[in-house]
């Protein structure tokens, strides 16, 4: 299971995020995302997205993959709280995504960026801080 | 690792990297600020940041920051790099997420006692009649139709609709539209979050302001501009909301691979670029310049709105409440610009990330209004402090391309301002300084407090003291709204 902490930055904000391979390090990314982004309404109708990419190269796919749920997100006013990538392999990736419409947001996130993201091995498992731009 | 010793003091306000000192430096670096203000560069990457843009094929003449400098993604914010257009590249990272992020002003013949018993009812108005808040829907929903002809026209579009007037275009950066701007290079999704957007705030740093002019530096260039002392005028400051963040997103992701392919070294990936005449070149500027002008309409509908408030609020009350506008800004963009350089007038590709043009007097490019004193440049303070009207200098044109500061700065990471003081607790305060606060976020209030941001005042003293603007007066705020 993956971790994440939100680290110091002074204009935006930026996360620490290590999973135990890179399935988990991508979820554990789009979790932290979305839960710093808002509150999701359990109450309400679940909804179900399929994600399907393929990116220039590593960094590129998880910005490209943080990218997607943030258009996403916006697009059908939902929080994810279910991510499931079914598939990994070089740098493509595909996805279901389970959410809920939006009770509560929190912060308004523009973009995952590529600023200081490089996925290392580390004590913690593969790593890498992603900053996004608010 | 560079140092402050590294550089040589061309002047107080004027410190230069030799471009020997990385033989992957094109041209010399150079940071315009004080000496505490150059300090504080050094704390973050912001520095290292500068040089690389230095490394970009193309680049003329310096690789320039603005005493606002701090940290961004691949330019630092505050920088300035100017292109050759056949020879140079275009780079999304020397423009930013937010498009045309800018402020308008406009100002009044209201005295600040004839508005004082009405504000908290004009700040309440204005807070619902200008959509703000993250994820926040606009006053106009457009059809795919009207956005394409929004993203071709820009503010003229919102005029043409009867939101302004020609008035307000000419006191608008490029008439409000910049001629580049093709709506075909703007992808469907850029298109989808901006058909729901037109007239909203946004959150983050973004604030529509009521201030009061408190000190005037320019008598005569501040009545050539409509300002006055102790009269009221309104800030707007925002961008082009989803659409813009997303053709930023859109144009990183397709630009990943121009490198390699147009051999060009790019030392930070956030820098990534491609020559301004190749096909992707040109869509990005042609996108760009579409993201550009939704967010000039964008400020143009809520200036219509800021206005529709003023009437329903004070419309016989007072004895005129109209409020016409000074200047609309960019401090986010990429613009074709004719320049001298040695000698030769060359055609450059200015970005211009977290920082602002100044065109001086006399200036082809300048509205006949503003002909003899050069463009208002204005330059809003951290929430809670006060904001200026510059103007640009004959000699700026030489040190940096016609361009100055942009605003503040941060100084604290939004989890420490967060952890420093609630929300509440900062409204009160600036409520105690007789500055009314409408948020919609406690938590983006706290973020946003004075304290996280550096003096502005030092900011435009040090662009005085380099010689690329000069004050024309200071406005001061007595009510805020934000997102």
């Amino acid at each position: 299971m993956g971790t994440w902490r939100e680290v110091e930055h002074t204009a935006d904000l930026a996360i620490w995020v290590c999973g135990c391979d890179l399935s988990d390090l991508f979820t554990s990314a789009a979790q932290a995302m979305m839960s710093l982004m808002a509150r999701p309404d359990e109450s309400a109708q679940p909804v179900t997205l399929g994600v399907c990419l393929d990116s220039y190269d590593l960094e590129a796919l998880l910005v490209d993959w943080l990218n997607e749920l943030l258009y996403l997100s916006e697009r059908h006013n939902v929080v994810f709280t279910a991510i499931d990538i079914r598939r990994m392999e070089g740098t493509s990736l595909e996805a279901q995504l389970g959410g809920y419409p939006i009770a509560r947001r929190l912060r308004g996130i523009k973009a995952a960026t590529y600023h200081e993201l490089e996925i290392e091995r580390t004590a913690e498992g593969l790593c890498t801080q992603i900053v996004f731009d608010v | 690792m560079v140092r402050k010793q590294d550089f040589r003091k061309v002047t107080p306000y004027v410190w230069e990297l030799p471009k020997d000192v990385d033989r992957r430096m094109r041209v010399p670096a150079r940071v315009y600020a004080s000496e505490k203000l150059f300090e504080q560069a050094f704390r973050d990457r912001s520095i290292e940041q500068l040089i690389n843009v230095a490394m970009l094929p193309g680049i003329v003449r310096y690789a320039m920051a603005m005493p606002d400098i701090h940290q961004g993604y691949g330019f630092p914010i505050g920088g300035v790099a100017a292109f050759d257009y056949e020879q140079g590249i275009i780079s999304p990272g020397g423009v930013g997420y937010d498009i045309n992020c800018g402020v308008r002003m406009l100002a009044s013949n209201l005295e600040y006692e004839e508005v004082e018993p009405y504000l908290e009812e004009l700040a309440s108005t204005l807070y619902h009649k200008c959509p703000s808040g993250v994820g926040g829907k606009g006053i106009i929903r457009l059809s795919w139709s009207e956005l394409e002809a929004v993203l071709e026209e820009g503010a003229s579009w919102a005029c043409r609709k009867g939101y302004g007037d020609q008035e307000d275009l000419l006191r608008t950066e490029e008439g409000g539209c910049l001629p580049q701007a093709r709506a075909s290079a703007v992808p469907d999704r850029a298109k989808e979050r901006g058909r729901p957007q037109l007239g909203s705030l946004g959150a983050g740093n973004h604030f529509l302001e009521i201030d009061i002019v408190d000190e005037v530096y320019d008598a005569d260039v501040a009545e050539a501009f409509g300002l006055q002392l102790n009269r009221v005028v309104v800030q707007i400051h925002c961008g082009s909301r989803g659409l813009g963040h997303e053709v930023c997103t859109q144009y990183l992701r397709r630009l990943q691979d121009a490198p390699c392919r147009y051999s060009i070294t790019v030392p930070d990936r956030e820098l990534v670029a491609a020559p301004v005449e190749s096909p992707e070149g040109q869509d990005y500027l042609a996108a760009m310049a579409a993201a550009a002008n939704y967010a000039f309409a964008n400020r143009q509908v809520l200036a219509y709105a800021v206005r529709l408030g003023f009437e329903d609020v004070l419309a016989g009350k007072v004895s005129n409440w109209a409020l016409w506008q000074v200047y609309d800004v960019a401090h986010n963009i990429a613009k074709v610009e004719s320049h001298m350089v040695e000698g030769k007038k060359k055609r450059l590709v200015v970005h211009r990330k977290g920082a602002t043009r100044a065109f001086p007097p006399g200036h082809h490019d300048l509205p006949p209004i503003y002909q003899a004193t050069g463009h208002p440049v204005l330059v809003p303070g951290s929430m809670g402090t006060a904001s200026y009207v510059l103007v640009g200098t004959e000699q700026n044109l030489a040190l940096t391309f016609g361009s100055t500061c942009h605003g503040a700065g941060r100084t604290m990471s939004r989890r420490a301002a967060a952890r420093s003081a609630r929300g509440e607790a900062v409204r009160g305060a600036l409520r105690g300084q007789g500055i009314r606060v409408w948020a919609r976020s406690m938590r983006g209030l706290a973020e946003e407090a004075p304290a996280a941001y550096k003096d502005v005042s030092l900011v435009v003293d040090a662009v005085a003291g380099a010689g690329i603007a000069r004050k024309v007066a200071r406005v001061r705020p007595i009510a805020v709204i934000k997102g």
